[in-house]
């Protein structure tokens, strides 16, 4: 009996090591791969370098801040007021959109003959696209304002999380409103109450969108200024070229990226510290300044981003032959969605990755969330976020390195891993609130009337905790079906996804054909989010 | 002085607060007593300018002459004190009371001011301190301080002494009237225990049918 229990305290090791293992041993690869001082020297005397690191710095630290200030800015509004539901709800559609799909909308709007410069014709006369980089260009404008629009809904959701949380909300307003009868302003109180105690908490997420921002590759790819690129751009060819010193410079520019986002991180931190007196004394100092009568309503001009987007994805995917500078298409087209619905092995790939990987980092979370105590998801933390935090292009440099020693290099158990590996934490992320919530008492209870600990979980717990169990699992399919740098480097390119083949294509500039695919990477998610929404429906009373 | 005129109360389906009429001296605290659930909370709530969705109130409120109801919470210069003290817990003590204190003054006065009402209330050399590593009544005390260093022109307790223990409970009424006193504001006091009310106060009693003092 004591054996026995014993093994079951121990029983964390197993899911622990499944999920960190792959991990610690994919961030060892990338990490010792990039550590070679002739490809140093390479990667430092490359000429494109300079221009490149600027770009990715530039794209990086302009798209956090501008997400920070308008995240700041919607919940500073929204919260507290009937809208603020709406908001939430609206914001999980927004999370939902791919990356990918999002460049790919938001490219086909800003071209040069895209939807803007038509509406814009209409005034100016202009009789054929302007000669205008209103994509790609070379300061990463149109890559800053993709990134701004996916990552500004992540934060608002962050945040709204850290709202929810027990008391946070009602403990906040209180807080407000004893701000409020000292003569502040709501937005005062916000400003100088609310957001400083927010804020640190909202240091994991802000992390996570500064290390996409300048690491970014898939949006960059359809974005992305390209003479040169950003250096995650770059690292990202010289990893795909067939020389190995390639890979190797390659190796060591995703590593000069992962340096930068940490000594990005380290400043912030640092700023924070030093610049406290300077903020401590301006928030007391005693002045209270009027709430801006009117404020900009920035959720809706983010809504309308995301409608303009999604309508601009399907008007192109049927557009046939549409000229400049007409609004309407010569003629209509079904062709790039027959095409898109014969590519069955795209489709059956896609799914069926997004499924095992979200299976796989289903169990892995019930397995770590059934055998351990809360208080030692702070030490699992740091291999949570690592997926979020690393640079994709260190990680999958990694991840492939371990398909090929484990020889599943080129095939689909590579990529399930390498999707495993980026979906695990998301699941238990999403899903650890709720279960961690469980009341302990109904679990005793069932306990205490003979039910075995496996017929508590299968009859009792999990059908009671469907509805975060199987919105956690479709987070984990998402996850699985945007994936571009794995599929396409632990897969050696042999496997084609939605996600690689609306990415090639965009890059080839097959507009309706990208925009379709565009449009189905977005819809298996959003169908598996309906489906977990299904499921989480309170059983009929009949 | 506070005045309250024909205050009605009410939910869609009940009458919490009917008609009360009654009058605050500058430095007196006057006592809202009534069962849970009577509306004492929402009475303050609604003063402040903070009406909970569902509930509906007439009526009309003067403070020193001025028609405060028209008034966003922030113009109303009514101070509150909760149950919980709610200091921010990212400030220093010595900054939660400099928050309070209205501008105009050079900085070095207002810390002035802020270090003297520390002295006055027995927390000498606690300003440095983050409101975590005060004890319970300490907290008290600065939250009272706060309070008023913002210079309200009343004053509304929503049960502040009803997280406190028994000792520090009394210590802690004294100090919240005799700081009333000092300041020469209207204070209402909403409380379920009698032995909250003030040494020879008024006291109003919600009930089902109208109050008044």
């Amino acid at each position: 009996m004591s054996a026995l229990r014993r093994a079951r305290r121990q029983a964390w090791l197993i899911p622990a090591t499944i999920f960190c293992a792959p991990l610690a041993a994919a961030l060892w690869f990338g990490i010792s791969d990039s550590i070679d001082l002739t490809a140093w020297r390479q990667l430092l005397a490359d000429t494109q370098l300079p221009a490149a690191l600027r770009l990715s710095l530039q794209t990086g630290i302009a798209s956090t801040l501008i997400a920070a200030l308008l995240a700041v800015a919607i919940v500073t509004q929204a919260h507290g007021s009937p809208r603020w539901h709406r908001l939430t709800a609206s914001v999980g559609g927004m999370l939902a959109l791919p990356h990918v799909a999002l460049a790919i909308g938001l490219a086909l709007l800003l071209m040069p003959s895209g939807a803007i410069a038509r509406a814009i014709a209409m005034f100016t006369g202009w009789m054929s696209p302007p000669d205008i980089a209103t994509i790609q260009d070379p300061n990463g404008i149109a890559l800053v304002l993709a990134l701004v629009l996916k990552e500004t809904p992540f934060l608002v959701w962050n945040a709204a999380a850290q709202l929810q949380r027990e008391g946070q909300g009602d403990e906040i307003e209180k807080q407000l409103r004893i701000a409020a009868t000292m003569g502040y302003s709501r937005r005062s109180g916000w400003m100088r109450i609310v957001w400083p105690q927010l804020l640190p908490r909202l240091a994991l997420p802000l992390l996570a969108v500064w290390a996409y921002g300048v690491t970014v590759v898939d949006m960059a790819l359809v974005l992305g200024p390209t003479h040169p690129p950003t250096l995650a751009v770059l690292a990202w060819r010289w990893l795909l070229d067939a020389d190995e010193a390639m890979n190797r410079q390659g190796a060591a520019a995703a590593l000069m990226l992962s340096l930068c986002v940490a000594i990005g991180a380290c400043l912030a931190v640092a700023v924070r510290k030093l610049g406290r007196p300077a903020l401590m004394s301006r928030w007391t100092r005693g002045d209270r300044p009027a709430s801006p009568s009117h404020p900009w309503p920035w959720h809706a001009f983010m809504r309308a981003a995301y409608l303009a987007i999604v309508a601009m994805l399907l008007f192109i995917s049927v557009a046939g032959v549409w000229t400049f500078p007409a609004w309407w298409p010569a003629r209509w087209s079904a062709q790039a969605w027959l095409t898109a619905l014969a590519s069955a092995g795209t489709w059956s790939t896609t799914l069926g990755l997004a499924l095992a990987s979200a299976t796989t980092g289903l169990v892995l979370a019930v397995a770590w969330l059934e055998t351990t105590p809360a208080s030692w998801d702070a030490r699992a933390a740091p291999f949570v976020f690592a997926p979020m935090l690393v640079p994709g292009v260190l990680l999958v440099g990694g991840l492939y390195e371990l398909a090929l020693r484990t020889g599943s290099d080129g095939s689909l158990a590579g990529i399930w891993l390498a999707h495993s590996v980026y979906a695990a934490p998301y699941v238990l992320v999403a899903l650890a609130p709720a279960y961690r919530g469980f009341d302990p008492r109904i679990e005793l209870t069932a306990r205490a009337l003979g039910k075995p600990r496996p017929v508590m979980l299968w009859r009792v717990k999990w059908p009671m905790l469907r509805a975060p169990i199987a919105a956690a699992f479709a987070v984990g399919f998402a996850v699985s079906v945007a994936q571009y740098l794995s599929t396409q480097f632990v897969g050696a390119g042999r496997h084609a996804s939605l996600t690689t083949e609306a990415l090639t294509l965009a890059s080839g500039g097959q507009r309706s054909l990208s925009a379709t695919f565009a449009l189905l990477q977005a819809a298996l998610p959003a169908l598996m989010f309906l489906a977990a929404h299904a499921v989480a429906r309170p059983r009929s009373k009949a | 002085m506070l005045e309250l005129d024909a205050v009605t109360i009410a939910m869609p389906e009940r009458v919490l607060v009917r008609s009360l009429t009654a009058q605050v001296a500058a430095g007196e605290v006057l006592t809202v007593m009534g069962d849970s659930g009577s509306g004492k909370s929402t009475l303050l709530g609604w003063l402040c300018g903070d009406l909970p969705a569902g509930f509906l109130a007439s009526g009309s409120v003067r403070l020193n002459g001025r028609d405060v109801l028209a008034l966003p919470t922030a113009q109303r210069r009514i101070g509150m004190l909760f149950q919980d003290d709610l200091l921010f817990p990212h400030m220093r003590v010595l900054e939660n009371l400099l928050f309070a204190i209205p501008s105009g003054e050079p900085r070095a006065q207002r810390i002035a001011s802020a270090e003297q009402a520390l002295r006055n209330a027995g927390l000498d050399g606690h300003g440095p301190r983050m409101p975590a590593s005060l004890s319970g009544g300490q907290r008290a005390r600065v939250s009272v301080l706060r309070a008023l260093l913002a210079r309200p022109e009343a004053l509304l307790l929503d049960e502040p002494f009803s997280k406190l223990d028994a000792a520090l409970r009394q210590r802690f009424r004294a100090f919240v009237f005799e700081r009333i006193r000092e300041q020469g504001i209207p204070a209402l006091l909403v409380t379920h225990d009698p032995q909250d009310v003030p040494h020879a106060g008024r006291v109003v009693e919600l009930k089902e049918e109208a109050d008044s003092a």
